[in-house]
């Protein structure tokens, strides 16, 4: 398959992700507007940042007044979990030269991540992620605009509604894997219990982090796979 | 410009977290174990990142978030595309909201 169509195929794999990943992009604009920033600062920190959770957490601090470095330092601790995803990613482009993988590695995000590390790993090509970043990264920056534009006309109970969105989406892409692999599901437990517990100790960033590296670590023993499903 | 300051530095913290794996794991990983652990994390991940999150999505009103999960599991579960899944989480949380 020639890089054209890889690409193009990763552009049609992100349609679904626009639906995850719109409602959250309009609902932070809006929500930027309520705190306090204008839109030229609301659409530069989704070009500069594309990252979602941690954008919406900053607003957060900014609102009850947190200084710069404390928000800086928990945007890199929300966020590091890209650095567990984005090996998962790299792995998949050994072959991929160095300062291609520098400017792609700007679009792991949970979705892309999410799709890219799903698929079978002879499709998830270079050429296939940086399809699927430019519809999730046009999105993003898109949905940023549009929520500027529509922060004054949005009904609450839409806005209010669209913060489901993420989380649906990561449901979606999961179940379908433990329908087919009911041990996955009891990794799916293990994990969350893991979550739940370390969340009693550290804040919810950590607890993420490490709940995420301790269940795929326990996953390894209790988790059989095919030759199907390990493709 | 304090706002400008404070975009820019979380762009560079986040930039980091990106570039540091491709500084740091760009050779071929032959050993199996490392290999499957990779491969469950796509999954231990975005259950982390749902669940407990999921259930404070809304903290005054906990059941917009466990019902919105719900739906997203039963719409999944049969089968309904990620399309499908999505939108029928957002129509019963405005349901939800409207009633």
């Amino acid at each position: 398959m020639s890089s054209r169509e890889q690409y193009l195929l990763g552009v049609k794999a992100a349609f679904p992700v626009i639906l995850g990943v719109l409602p959250v992009s309009i609902a932070f604009a809006v929500l930027s507007e309520h705190s306090g920033l204008n839109a030229m600062e609301t659409i530069l920190m989704s070009v500069m940042v594309f990252a979602g959770a941690s954008q919406i957490m900053a607003l957060g601090m900014f609102v009850t007044g947190a200084g710069l470095l404390p928000i800086i330092i928990a945007t890199f601790i929300l966020n590091f979990r890209h650095v567990i995803m984005g090996a998962c990613v790299m792995n998949r482009m050994q072959t991929t030269p160095m300062w291609k993988k520098v400017i792609l590695c700007f679009g792991v995000t949970d979705e892309s991540f999410a799709i890219f590390t799903t698929m079978e790993e002879k499709n998830s090509t270079a050429s296939y992620f940086a399809g699927l970043i430019s519809v999730t990264y046009g999105t993003w920056v898109l949905g940023t605009i549009l929520g500027c534009a529509a922060a004054q006309f949005l009904p609450p109970l839409v806005s209010r509604s669209l913060g489901i969105a993420l989380s649906a989406m990561f449901i979606g892409l999961v179940i379908p894997n433990v329908r087919k692999n009911l041990q996955l599901g009891f990794l799916v437990i293990v994990t969350a219990l893991l979550n739940i517990a370390f969340g009693q100790v550290m804040p919810a960033s950590w607890a993420i982090i490490s709940a995420t590296l301790l269940g795929a670590f326990l996953g390894i023993f209790f988790v059989e796979e095919s030759s199907e499903e390990a493709a | 410009m304090k706002m400008f300051f404070l975009i820019l530095g979380m762009s560079l913290v986040t930039y980091l977290g990106r570039l540091l794996p491709v500084l740091f794991f760009s050779q071929k990983n032959n050993r199996p174990r490392v290999e499957k652990f990779l491969r469950l994390i796509p999954y231990s991940a975005m259950t982390a990142l749902v669940f407990p999150g999921v259930l404070s999505v809304d903290s005054d009103f906990v059941a917009i978030g466990v019902v919105g999960a719900l739906t997203a599991l039963i719409l999944s579960w049969y089968g309904m595309s990620i399309t499908v899944v999505v939108i029928g989480a957002i129509l019963v949380n405005m349901l939800m909201y409207a009633m």
